[in-house]
């Protein structure tokens, strides 16, 4: 009973935590995207102003069974990919948590959403999940490789294990084909943030936000703290199997060790986050082609000659 | 069960910090915008974006005239936001006419077809009269004067009685047709 309750505490403060952080995220990316603009931006808690506005609303519109179930669909999914994630030493199934289950876990809602989109029957909407689709075919190919030359070098699947490695063999980045594997990654990562090379199915000028532009007030709210998540949980992700992670055990009680990991982790992510911003605010957009033949080519080439290098 | 009348005052404030704008810029007055959004202006300060859903929308900015066509695109766009909204009218053709006092083709005065909370009076207005012109919303969400979405539903014989006297009866229906054919054609066989 005890562990029963301790596993739910811990999970609802792995949440919590999660959510507060992602939203800090989204303000980080609209404050440095302005900086770059040369404006002030927003104040940092903007994002959560936002979801509190939007989940107030006074009138919802639905569109039917689907169209709510999507958006729980894609919160569920969210949620989940972030338990089996280690999050320093702390992480609920973080035993569990393979690389393809959380990849897999992680682009899951992403098909959520288009499900809800598409059941509204807006035209722009479904124009938006079609180009979100193929994004989402283009990258499962490097990244593939990119998690078949984690497997190779590593000689296991374990998200978990794979940190304990490198605790003892130095971060994934500093060996070659992984550093292949990484680079690759990363490139796929812009595309799961939705941010600007890869943004053409959420396109604002061009398709009116796309899959996003029937939802509004508390649909919308869900999706903003679904965002907020998915941002922590994939920065969390990248943190982990290429830079390291986080297992600090030079202190003596469990919970410095605990507070100095999930600080070290959240550098990391910022990191990862910062790489993302600057490459979305001074790239234009592909064309969905474009972008889609990008992926078919040069991050397939450098993930698989990482993922050949790690096999030799 | 919660009582959400106590977070009224938080509510208030998120709507008052978050505004996404709608622009329907009609003739003249979409050139203010880019300005106001990027770096020489910066309503993103102030928590402002512009966004192309009008589902996500709350301050409706309509900017220069407003002629029959555009209108009945006006109050289509108005009624598919959600409540709280807040309307914008921008420059002196929405407010009386303006230069087209007499034209036999544009609306002289918007207020009989939608609840306007705030008027900018100008041809045009400089982007810090627009500036202002949001203060003054943010102050009305604050004491809560900005009611429109609540007059509109209170009053909607008025506005329903304007709009129908200009479009002729039946004009949703028949807008609608044009628009989504498929649509009211599956309606039409169940």
């Amino acid at each position: 009973m005890v562990v029963v309750v301790e596993t739910a505490l811990k999970a609802v403060l792995i949440l919590l935590y999660a959510t507060f952080v992602g939203f800090m995220f989204m303000g980080i990316i609209r404050i440095v995207t302005a900086r770059i603009h040369r404006r002030v931006g927003p104040p940092i808690y903007q994002p959560i102003l936002d979801t509190i506005k939007l989940l107030s609303k006074k009138s919802n519109i639905t569109h039917g069974l689907i169209y709510d179930f999507g958006i729980i669909y894609a919160l569920g999914a969210t949620i989940l990919a972030l338990m089996f994630i280690p999050l320093g030493s702390i992480g609920i199934l973080r035993m569990y948590g393979d690389l393809i289950l959380i990849t897999f876990l992680l682009e899951i809602p992403m098909l959520g959403i288009m499900f809800a989109a598409m059941s509204s029957g807006n035209p722009w909407a479904g124009l938006g999940s079609q180009r979100a689709l193929l994004t989402l075919l283009a990258i499962q190919v490097p990244l593939g490789f990119a998690i078949v030359a984690l497997a190779e070098s590593y000689g296991t699947f374990s998200t978990y294990q794979i940190v304990m490695a490198q605790q003892s063999m130095g971060w994934s980045i500093i060996h070659l084909p992984l550093l292949l594997a990484a680079v690759a990654y990363d490139l796929v990562l812009q595309a799961m943030f939705g941010k600007e090379p890869f943004d053409i199915m959420i396109a604002p000028g061009e398709i009116s936000l796309g899959p996003m532009v029937e939802f509004g007030g508390k649909h919308m709210g869900i999706l903003q703290i679904q965002h907020a998540i998915a941002l922590f949980a994939e920065t969390l992700f990248f943190s982990n199997i290429f830079l390291g992670g986080a297992v600090i055990t030079s202190f003596a009680s469990p919970v410095l060790n605990t507070l100095a990991s999930l600080g070290v982790l959240l550098i990391k992510q910022i990191a990862v986050l910062m790489i993302a911003i600057f490459m979305g605010a001074i790239f234009p957009r592909f064309t969905i082609d474009q972008a889609a033949r990008f992926y078919w080519k040069w991050p397939t080439i450098i993930a698989a000659t990482g993922a050949i290098l790690a096999a030799l | 069960m919660v009582d959400w009348r106590l977070f009224e005052p938080l509510f208030d404030f998120a709507r008052r910090k978050s505004l996404w704008i709608v622009a329907f810029c009609t003739g003249c007055g979409g050139i203010e915008m880019p300005p106001l959004m990027t770096s020489r202006y910066d309503l993103e300060r102030f928590g402002m974006m512009p966004n192309p859903a009008p589902r996500m929308a709350d301050l409706f900015l309509i900017t220069g005239y407003v002629t029959p066509k555009t209108l009945k695109r006006i109050i289509i766009t108005y009624e598919m936001q959600p409540d709280p909204k807040y309307v914008m009218a921008h420059g002196s053709c929405p407010l009386n006419g303006g230069i087209y006092w007499d034209a036999y083709n544009a609306i002289k005065h918007l207020d009989r077809y939608l609840p306007v909370d705030v008027i900018i009076a100008g041809c045009m207005p400089r982007p810090e009269a627009v500036m202002d012109g949001i203060n003054k919303i943010m102050e009305m969400i604050e004491n809560g004067t900005a009611d429109g979405w609540k007059r509109y539903k209170e009053n909607y014989e008025y506005y329903k009685k304007n709009q129908d006297e200009l479009f002729g009866e039946g004009w949703r229906e028949r807008e609608a047709r044009r628009w989504i054919p498929w649509l009211m054609n599956r309606k039409k066989e169940e």
